[in-house]
């Protein structure tokens, strides 16, 4: 069953197209890769699905619901939450207080929140940070936050945005766990990255994106050896 | 007709130094992304050293610009080195309290020095007028626009022509790309905070004849710099020119047709208003 | 952010003797200057706590805040001197026009942010001050509004006080302050204390996270405005006279600011740090006790230049003081008082711990 359908989605900027004629489905359960080389339009994806800018033209649907023109908040509490490329801590709160707000999504007891908080920071492995200030830690801790967080509004859909963006290779193969861990959960996943080894390990499905349009969709096989892509990578460069 | 032609002819010219103001806080908020609000403070400081020059040593106010100018650009640079500098990356809104903070002490100290008497600068021609086509001119307000729009021409060609002017103005678009581009950025936020310092207080030189001079004054014009600046678009010196010359037009034709006392409530709305719909200022291009 | 359990019992205890003491205060001094200075004080932590729910907690540095301080002291004032509604329902009043009020401004302001929300605020201020002056016919203008009788209050045929004294001042001022008080405990211990603290540390991630910014901001607006109008009615009711440049100017708002900043921001006890240092300070200033004081003791002649000059001016210069104290506060301790402190204290103790 499709969790969520992109269809024909176009973004203009001025006269400029971030995104043009967008189309593509995600099955529940599944991981799908998003690449593309920069100025792609991945992250612009990103904000049209999650309600940070209502798409210029087509249409966005999530578990039956139709997302266009909704904000941010309506849209978590729908069951979809986002990352961040550049990372946002909570700065002058602490690790699960962190993880605590995202929490109170679902639930206005601070108990059960609380609890909920911390089982989320299990998964991601900062047990033994929880009372240290978010804005202390150091990026590879941060991005294991922002995990926790987002899992802790108890997602059906997680829009992961280069989570492993600026982490060392031991860092990289944590978070790859991690994310593999969160397929177990149930949860479905969408992940915009730019190591090409890692996508291609957990995505099921991938897409590419070139100058905003969709360029090619398939497996990690068939991506690898599909003409246009290698051409827009090589050639790019 | 006539009134409205009266008014418009005043509002554009205490417009020229309103724009002044305007672009002395512009020019200090693209460089630096600091709000000054001490702004108005550092007019009042002009004014009051305008007053003294003439009260003590007779020098025409429009003459002791010459003074006025250097020894307020001085002052700003001053101010940018000991308090400014220091909170150049911290929060917005402790760079706004730090600004306020050093308006509260000049406002209060220059009230403790001369007292909060309302000091006037009377000149031969300080109530002198003259009438063009049944519409009356005041020769002070007109003399004050001549000189700032002499003192705009040259803070463009300074800005435009100059190396340092154009040092100023990339710093301005991207204080890190300027940097990157071997730009001293640090000395560039001395000279822009003097500069900015230097425009108010020739601002309050120039309407010093016109005016009365305390202490207080300042908070007036600090607010209308605000107005001016974000009309304009924030960092804009076009914007802010321009601005100037809408407030001043905007206060004297709406003080003529609303009464004197809703003159400051049709700016404000004029300002929310812009800054609700269109807070890139009436040049700068919406993002969004 | 401290949990119930979290918190050790020494604080606990010490704030239950305060209190005991300040309610006993009144029986042992009888100092009128002394009971006016702490009435100052209680209505300054009152006001500061209500800006600290918005700008301490929620990160919205509003610097208009005169505008609902002075919209809750006309209220209360203008029911009663022209429609002779006893205060204790125009309080409330006061409260619900400011509230109200607020909250129109806030939907429409809120979408703002950084300096571009300090300077619609103080834009919004300004506007209630000069309608104010404008506004004749209800405000008197600037002549401002004089109280001539505050009507007794009675439980029945019993009357409780006449407010003649400033006793029953003290109370109300003490009992609301502690209202205060309690209220942003609660709020830091529940789902709003969270999300206020969210969005002041990142509204997009807090958007994200499902917080609806508007409606979020808007609460935390309506229980700051419920104290800033609660201490402008009491301001008017005991200082007996109001007008637009004292209860709805420029300088209040930085005063409102600044009783949070200097005693430290977002923290419960902020504000009362705040105001017990600022407000007996500008205090001692505006009534010539630190110039008779320098000239008791001998260090400064009375007859002399100083002297005189001391005399004369020292009183004008609590502003001067508050702008020093302001640039002294953003530079050295950012984090207020309260913060400074706790960093000495972390650090002395990082120390000891090597």
């Amino acid at each position: 069953m499709a969790i969520l359908e992109i269809k024909h989605v176009s973004k203009f900027f001025g006269g400029l197209a971030a995104n043009s004629d967008v189309s593509f489905e995600m099955v529940t359960g599944m991981i799908m890769g998003l690449i593309g080389p920069n100025g792609a339009g991945k992250t612009t994806l990103f904000n049209c699905i999650t309600g940070y800018y209502p798409p210029s033209r087509g249409e966005i649907l999530f578990d039956g619901h139709r997302m266009n023109g909704l904000n941010p908040d309506a849209v978590c509490k729908l069951g979809m939450a986002r990352t961040w490329q550049k990372v946002r801590p909570l700065a002058k709160m602490s690790v699960v207080d962190n993880v605590m707000v995202g929490a109170l999504c679902r639930t206005n007891s601070l108990k059960k929140a609380r609890d909920i908080a911390m089982e989320k920071i299990k998964v991601v492995g900062l047990e033994k940070r929880i009372k240290v200030l978010a804005g202390s830690l150091p990026i590879g801790e941060r991005k294991k936050l922002e995990v926790a967080r987002v899992l802790a509004t108890k997602p059906k859909l997680l829009l992961l945005d280069e989570v492993m963006g600026g982490l060392n290779p031991a860092e990289s193969e944590e978070i790859i766990q991690l994310i593999l861990d969160i397929k177990n959960l149930g949860i479905t996943q969408m992940v915009i990255e730019h190591d090409m080894k890692a996508i291609m390990r957990i995505s099921d499905r991938i897409v590419v994106l070139n100058s905003g349009e969709k360029l090619a969709e398939g497996n990690p096989q068939e991506i690898v050896s599909n003409k246009a892509v290698i051409d827009a990578y090589l050639g790019g460069e | 007709m006539a009134v409205f032609l009266q008014s418009m002819i005043s509002g554009i010219l205490i417009g020229g130094v309103y724009a002044l103001i305007g672009i002395g806080l512009t020019i200090i908020f693209g460089v630096m992304r600091v709000i000054n609000f001490a702004h108005g403070d550092l007019l009042m400081i002009g004014m009051y050293m305008t007053y003294f020059l003439f009260a003590l040593l007779h020098i025409d106010p429009f003459v002791s610009i010459i003074v006025t100018i250097p020894m307020m650009f001085l002052f700003g640079a001053f101010l940018q080195k000991v308090f400014i500098n220091r909170v150049l990356g911290a929060l917005p809104q402790n760079q706004i309290l730090l600004t306020i903070g050093m308006g509260l002490v000049m406002s209060n100290a220059v009230m403790l020095a001369f007292t909060s008497d309302y000091k006037i600068l009377s000149t031969t021609y300080s109530s002198a007028s003259f009438n063009i086509l049944g519409i009356s001119i005041s020769s002070p307000l007109l003399i004050s626009f001549a000189i700032t729009i002499a003192i705009t021409l040259a803070l463009y060609w300074f800005l435009y022509r100059t190396d340092t002017g154009q040092a100023i103005r990339a710093t301005a678009q991207d204080r890190d790309a300027a940097q990157l581009m071997g730009i001293n950025v640090k000395r560039m936020s001395i000279i822009a905070f003097g500069m900015g310092a230097a425009l108010a207080g020739t601002a309050g030189a120039l309407i010093s004849p016109t005016y009365y001079i305390f202490p207080q004054v300042g908070s007036v014009f600090t607010l209308k710099a605000f107005v001016i600046t974000v009309l304009g678009g924030m960092g804009s010196i076009v914007g802010a020119t321009l601005g100037g010359v809408i407030i001043g037009v905007a206060e004297s034709v709406g003080g003529v047709y609303f009464g004197s006392g809703w003159k400051d409530v049709i700016v404000f709305i004029l300002f929310l208003l812009v800054l609700l719909f269109k807070p890139s200022g009436l040049l700068g291009t919406s993002k969004d | 952010m401290q949990n119930m359990r979290g918190m050790s019992t020494l604080p606990v205890l010490l704030t239950v003797v305060a209190v005991i003491a300040l309610f006993l205060l009144p029986n042992f001094v009888e100092s009128t200057y002394a009971l006016h200075i702490m009435i100052l004080i209680f209505i300054s932590v009152i006001m500061g706590s209500g800006w600290n729910i918005l700008g301490g907690y929620t990160g919205q540095y509003s610097v208009g805040h005169a505008a609902y301080f002075g919209v809750g002291a006309y209220t209360t004032i203008v029911l009663m001197q022209y429609q002779h509604i006893a205060p204790w329902y125009g309080v409330w009043a006061g409260i619900l026009v400011a509230v109200a009020i607020a909250l129109i401004i806030g939907s429409i302001c809120f979408r703002l942010r950084g300096p571009y929300f300090v300077l619609a605020s103080i834009a919004v201020a300004e506007i209630f001050r000069v309608t104010a002056l404008n506004l004749k016919k209800l405000t008197n203008g600037a002549e401002g509004i004089l109280i001539t009788d505050i009507p007794p209050f009675k439980i029945g045929d019993i009357v409780i006080t006449d407010f003649m004294s400033k006793i029953p001042f003290y109370y109300i001022g003490l009992v609301t302050l502690i209202i205060a008080i309690i209220v942003t405990w609660l709020l830091q211990n529940s789902k709003l204390g969270y999300y206020f603290q969210a969005i002041r540390e990142d509204q997009d991630a807090a958007h994200s996270l499902g917080i609806n910014l508007t409606v979020y901001k808007n609460v935390a607006l309506a229980f700051s405005v419920v104290f800033t109008s609660l201490a402008g009615s009491l301001y008017g009711l005991y200082v007996g006279f109001i007008d637009p440049t004292t209860v709805l100017a420029l300088d209040l708002s930085v005063q409102i600011v600044m009783i949070c900043i200097i005693g430290g921001i977002g923290t419960i006890f902020g504000p009362v740090i705040g105001a017990v240092v600022l407000v007996p300070f500008s205090e001692a200033l505006r009534s010539n006790m630190i110039a008779q004081a320098l000239i008791d003791s001998g260090l400064v002649n009375e007859n002399s230049g100083v002297g005189t000059f001391l005399k004369e001016q020292l009183s004008h210069a609590h502003v001067l003081i508050y702008g020093i104290l302001l640039v002294v506060v953003i530079l050295f301790m950012p984090d207020g008082i309260l913060g400074f402190i706790r960093k000495k204290l972390s650090a002395k103790q990082r120390k000891e711990a090597i």
